[in-house]
């Protein structure tokens, strides 16, 4: 049975996960405007993130919230540290956009296997951060669910701000738009890159701690949200950071109502069927509104 | 450009070796050693070794030649597998037809992915309209279960029918045998690269380089980019469906997993640019350094990926434009 109530239901479950496709696809998209290049160790960056707040909140027993902070902080510093090894010789050479592909699916493979054999294959759970739930007018909403949404929608709207006003975003921005004028103009555009890669690590790392006690932690979770942030950057258009916070939410939200009209095994499928439409209709995703 | 090419004067350049004549010796060598070599194991990661370098090199044709950046072609292996194998079981069709059939469909679908490729430029976009291509065929797959018993897998697929060859006699596909396999994937190896070989040394090969280097120039001067382009898809697609199929046939097993997993595509993603992208020979030699190199990193049990992923990232930061390159002189459009 389709009811309202249901429907409505399915939306704000659909809100939620949208924001973790937003998260994820917003690190994805600024790594795609900046540095020209497809991060394929985005997922496993997720992963990290996942497991650090594990250790962080199960083993030292620090609380939730310092336990975010410390989960983005370390990602933040592995990404950085990651991009000065495996991608900054990189810049500069011919094939840029290939050789900085493949040298982060071997990042990817690395990480995904340390984690397989350093940490094991049992899913780990983390506990909730706040228990309980909201009731209003009728509709049930856990209290995690609200801060999941809280929190991401808070740093989104944060970070779209510091990438308008502050000197750093200008700057960011000056080197998507075009580096050789950039760095006539005192931008140190490698610098930047380092930054901004840190910065899409420290993203993902966000969406993996807010999501950790809904989705068990385990050395593959960061393969759906790695392939579902693709379809979101390219839905919302690449480079553009509000067209990844509209296509997560949008695509959460269609996926929430597709598994009440079709079951739940067929949503993904609907959802690869309208990212195939979307593209034949608008070659440039729904927000972009440049062809790179 | 000048400097790039420079830097890539490696050992075979100064032999003046061309990738013609390293088909030519290569086929040659993997002809007459099983005379000498017969273990199993051996033969069977040579035959794993074939199978990828026909997937890498059909690959290579869609994206090192015309440039087309597509993540999903690991969905036409897994096609032309599940339709031969289909086939085999349940309406009795000859493994030997289903293998052109499989190919067949593979090359359709090709053709029905390749349209809204068509609009897309950038790599990304392309990238993500066929990998979600890829990954409709394979929760088709695992969804329909009545049909392909979902993650069950299919088990039981027939082998190839015996086959009577004048001047040799019978041969056999059955009872794990594998040199007949192994002559079989080979011989499907030689006849993919002589028709990729002829087809790139013409104007076939001329019009995709002229796509691949500037779109727009070659439109205007009258190359139909639609026709290459879906020229090029479907040959791709037809020839992975081919190896899609033997695979099903050799192996006799199959799961939406092991031949439809975006695993089997960072494969030959891994073995095209590590030997040369845009080479003729270049995912040739990387679907046999990887295949090969995986097997001898099992001496180090289950840190093998650990390393695999490490020597991926080392060999990028050194040879960035793959060893291909280095080895082998291509011939230049332009000097």
């Amino acid at each position: 049975m389709i009811t309202g109530k249901l429907v409505i239901e399915q939306i704000l479950n659909g809100l939620v996960l949208g924001c973790m496709y937003a998260s994820v696809a917003s690190g994805l998209t600024l790594i795609w405007g900046t540095m020209k290049m497809i991060n394929f160790a985005h997922g496993e960056f997720y992963m990290l993130g996942g497991y650090v707040m594990y250790f962080a909140i199960v083993s030292f027993g620090i609380p939730p919230l310092y336990s975010i902070f410390l989960a983005v902080v370390i990602v933040f510093a592995m990404g950085i540290v990651i991009e000065k090894i495996c991608l900054h010789p990189l810049l500069d050479k011919p094939d840029w956009d290939i050789s900085a592909f493949v040298a982060t699916l071997g990042v990817g493979i690395f990480f995904q296997n340390f984690a397989l054999r350093v940490w094991g294959e049992r899913f780990k759970s983390v506990p909730y951060f706040l228990e309980g739930t909201l009731d209003v007018f009728g509709f049930r909403m856990a209290y995690q669910r609200i801060f999941i949404f809280a929190v991401t929608a808070g740093v989104m709207g944060g970070f779209w701000l510091y990438l308008k006003k502050a000197r750093f975003g200008l700057g960011l921005r000056a080197t998507a738009q075009d580096r050789d004028a950039a760095t006539i103009l005192g931008i140190n555009a490698k610098k930047i890159y380092t930054i901004t890669f840190g910065m899409s690590c420290a993203l993902a790392s966000l969406a993996a701690v807010l999501l950790a006690p809904i989705f068990l932690i385990n050395p593959w979770m960061g393969s759906v949200p790695l392939i579902k942030g693709f379809i979101t950057v390219v839905l919302g258009g690449l480079g553009s950071f509000g067209g990844a916070i509209l296509g997560g939410i949008l695509l959460g939200v269609v996926e929430s109502i597709s598994v009440i009209v079709f079951s739940s095994e067929w949503k993904d499928v609907v959802a690869f069927i309208i990212l195939i439409l979307v593209l034949w209709i608008r070659p440039s995703g729904l927000f972009g509104t440049k062809e790179w | 450009m000048a400097d790039k090419r420079e830097s890539w004067i490696g050992f075979g350049q100064k032999l003046k070796l061309k990738s013609d004549h390293g088909f030519l010796i290569g086929t040659i060598l993997l002809a007459v050693f099983p005379i000498f070599i017969r273990d199993a194991y051996f033969l069977h990661i040579m035959i794993m070794a074939l199978v990828f370098s026909v997937l890498a090199a059909s690959w290579n044709l869609i994206v090192g030649y015309i440039g087309i950046f597509s993540f999903g072609h690991h969905a036409f292996f897994g096609i032309g597998g599940y339709v031969s194998a289909l086939l085999a079981m349940k309406a009795g069709i000859s493994p030997w037809f289903g293998l052109i059939i499989g190919g067949i469909v593979a090359a359709l679908l090709s053709f029905v992915i390749g349209l809204p490729c068509l609009r897309l430029r950038a790599a990304p976009y392309i990238a993500i309209a066929t990998l979600a291509f890829a990954e409709i065929s394979r929760m088709t797959c695992l969804n329909l279960v009545d049909l392909t018993r979902g993650e069950m897998g299919l088990w039981g697929i027939p082998h190839f029918p015996d086959i009577i060859l004048p001047g040799i006699g019978v041969i056999s596909f059955a009872g794990g045998v594998r040199i007949p396999y192994y002559y079989l994937i080979l011989i499907i190896f030689v006849v993919t690269m002589t028709i990729f070989h002829f087809g790139l040394h013409s104007h076939i090969g001329l019009a995709f380089r002229s796509i691949r280097d500037s779109q727009d120039a070659s439109e205007s001067l009258g190359v139909s980019i639609t026709y290459y382009k879906l020229l090029a898809f479907m040959t791709g697609g037809f020839f992975a469906g081919v190896a899609g199929g033997f695979y099903a046939h050799y192996l006799l097993i199959m799961t939406p997993t092991s031949v439809l997993s975006i695993g089997i595509m960072i494969d030959i993603v891994v073995m095209t640019l590590v030997g040369g992208l845009g080479t003729f020979l270049g995912p040739v030699l990387g679907a046999f350094l990887v295949v090969l190199g995986l097997e001898y990193l099992r001496v180090l049990e289950e840190y093998r990926f650990i390393a695999y992923g490490i020597l991926l990232v080392v060999m990028i930061l050194f040879v960035p434009s793959g060893i291909g390159k280095k080895l082998f002189r291509e011939k230049q459009l332009v000097d």
